[in-house]
Parts: C-alpha cells; sequence; structure tokens
C-alpha cells in the first residue's frame, strides 16, 4: 500500500499510509507530533473530513463531524486533541473547532458579511488564524483561544492534556 | 419586569461561557501591511501567510511576539508565485509551493541557512497544497496525478 521513493537531496516519500486508492484526498493538515493526518475526501458524494492514525493505517472516529459538509481546510493542535475546520450550514460557512477529548464542538462567532476561507490552529491550540473573505478582500484574522480550549503541547511541556489517541 | 429582563440577560450571557477573542492589535497590524493576506499557517509564536504588496504576492513570516516580518532572504524570486506555505512550529522551516517557469515545485526553505531545497515528488505530480508537522522533518503534500488528487507524505532529514 505505501509505496517509497528517493527524491532530491536525500528527502523519502511515501504514499499516505493506509489510503483507499482511486479516493480523492485533498488540503492535508499533520498534528503537530506527525502522528495523525487529516485530509478532505469524498464521502457519498459531499468532501469530508478524515483523520488517520499514521502509524496504523487506523481512521479515527469524528462523530461530531458527520454532518454540516462540504468541509475544507483541517487543522490539527499538536497531539491532534483539538481538529479545526470550516463546515457549511444552508448557504452560511463556519469554523469550528472540534474538542476529540471531550467531544465538544466549539463554534467560532464571525460578525455577517465575513465569510471565512481556510484556517490555521497553533500548535498548542491557543491562537487560531483564520483567512475570510471581507468585502473583496483576502484577510486574515487571529483569534485568542486561550480561554476557550486547554493548551495541547507537546509531551516535553505538557501541563494539562493526556494523548487523545482514541478519544473520544 | 425590568428587573426579570436583565436577570434573563445576565443568564444568556452568562450560558454563552468563554469566547474565541480577535486579536485586535495584531489584525490591524495584518491589515496595515498588505493589501491581502491567505493562507495562513501558525507555529508556536510565528505566522506565514501569502501576502499581497503592490500587485505582487510573497511569502511572509511573521514574528507574533514582535509583531514584525522576518526576512526570508533567497525565498521570494521575482519570477515565482507562491501557492501555498506552511511553517514549523519554531519557524525555522517553511515549506512552501510556487509556481516558476511554467512549473509548479515543491520546496523546503531552512531560515538558519537561508537555503532553498527543491523537493521532488515521485512519482511525479502536481503540488497544490501543503502541511509541516511541528518538527518540520515530516511534510503532507496534495498531488494531483492522472486528474486525481493524492497525498504524499516527506520524511526529510
Amino acid at each position: 500500500m505505501v509505496s517509497l521513493a528517493i527524491t532530491a537531496c536525500s528527502a523519502r516519500s511515501e504514499r499516505s499510509a493506509g489510503s483507499s486508492p482511486g479516493r480523492s484526498q485533498q488540503e492535508p493538515a499533520l498534528s503537530g507530533d506527525g502522528r495523525l493526518l487529516a485530509v478532505i475526501t469524498e464521502k457519498l458524494g459531499r468532501p469530508t473530513v478524515q483523520l488517520r492514525d499514521l502509524a496504523s493505517g487506523r481512521l479515527l472516529p469524528l462523530p461530531q463531524l458527520n454532518r454540516h459538509q462540504p468541509h475544507s481546510s483541517p487543522s490539527l493542535s499538536w497531539n491532534g486533541r483539538f481538529l479545526a475546520l470550516i463546515t457549511q450550514r444552508g448557504q452560511r460557512r463556519f469554523a469550528v473547532i472540534n474538542d476529540r477529548l471531550t467531544g465538544r464542538l466549539h463554534h467560532l462567532p464571525l460578525p455577517g458579511h465575513r465569510v471565512p476561507i481556510r484556517l490555521s490552529l497553533a500548535p498548542d491550540g491557543r491562537q487560531l488564524a483564520l483567512q475570510v473573505a471581507d468585502r473583496g478582500q483576502w484577510r486574515i484574522e487571529l483569534f485568542d483561544l486561550s480561554r476557550v480550549l486547554e493548551p495541547d503541547r507537546a509531551a516535553a511541556d505538557r501541563q494539562t492534556t493526556s494523548r487523545t489517541e482514541s478519544a473520544p | 419586569m425590568k428587573t426579570a429582563a436583565i436577570a434573563l440577560s445576565v443568564l444568556l450571557i452568562g450560558c454563552r461561557g468563554p469566547q474565541p477573542r480577535p486579536m485586535p492589535d495584531l489584525n490591524g497590524l495584518l491589515r496595515q501591511a498588505s493589501n491581502s493576506h491567505r493562507d495562513p499557517s501558525l507555529g508556536e509564536r510565528w505566522l506565514a501567510s501569502l501576502s499581497r504588496k503592490a500587485g505582487r504576492e510573497t511569502v511572509e513570516l511573521i514574528d507574533l511576539r514582535n509583531r514584525r516580518p522576518v526576512s526570508l532572504p533567497g525565498l521570494n524570486r521575482a519570477d515565482a508565485q507562491p501557492i501555498d506555505v506552511s511553517v514549523s512550529a519554531d519557524g525555522q522551516r517553511l515549506a512552501v509551493i510556487e509556481q516558476r517557469d511554467g512549473r509548479t515545485e515543491l520546496l523546503l526553505y531552512r531560515r538558519s541557512v537561508g537555503t532553498v531545497q527543491r523537493l521532488l515528488l515521485d512519482p511525479p505530480g502536481v503540488p497544490r497544497a501543503v502541511s509541516l508537522d511541528g518538527s518540520g522533518r515530516l511534510l503532507a503534500v496534495q498531488v494531483s496525478r492522472d486528474g486525481r488528487w493524492q497525498v504524499d507524505l516527506i520524511r526529510l532529514p
């Protein structure tokens, strides 16, 4: 399943482990620790986020994200506890953050005329950068999430977060 | 009646819980710095993005602590059009997809040495989107091959 090849300057490449041949995969996002990969893939014809443990190739469940497709622009925190992405309800697009440890889905409120396009979650989950379309311009707006999310830090300096490999 | 309305308002506000807070100083800086910013990628204290100034788009890296863009010598060639960017957690490595001379290439930029390394895709394909892990030593790239989007993983020394 995994094809290996040597690339320029000793870089080593492989196809995403456990990926389904023939199924389109877009917008990859790695967790900070490199253990998890989120992609957007087609599910019943709808762009849907998929989360995979790279070591085992196993798909991880995302029960809070079974709806509100199309999904786009996934982004993961360091250990993958938090998965941020853009969803859609009716004609409106929303930025949401799924806490895989608690199962909560946090919505990011935006003033009416801004449309979220892409996002990036900081490795520790304490900030979010959101690209919005605002009156014909692309802008990036930064949000402080320190009152909303617990930090999701690397093992060496982690204080409050436990591993979320199989949660929930 | 008025007291009841105030009490209800307080209760409703209390139920909303903590909310994400816009960061007006940084957002103001981003607004002033260029006409447009897109494709954000956050590191621990770094924001990489594609910034458009005077009609030209370049890769920009901002140190969020001192709120200043960082110099990226050798990266933004005048004849290149960047397509996507991703930054490692420590801001030392940038993965960039750019178009130049009709080719779309995947690059790794190391700030410490100021070098640009072209990463070959095997089998060949056209890269579109990229993500680095926190260490900057694992890269996931969306590649078009035979009319289909695939994701390759590339381990970097």
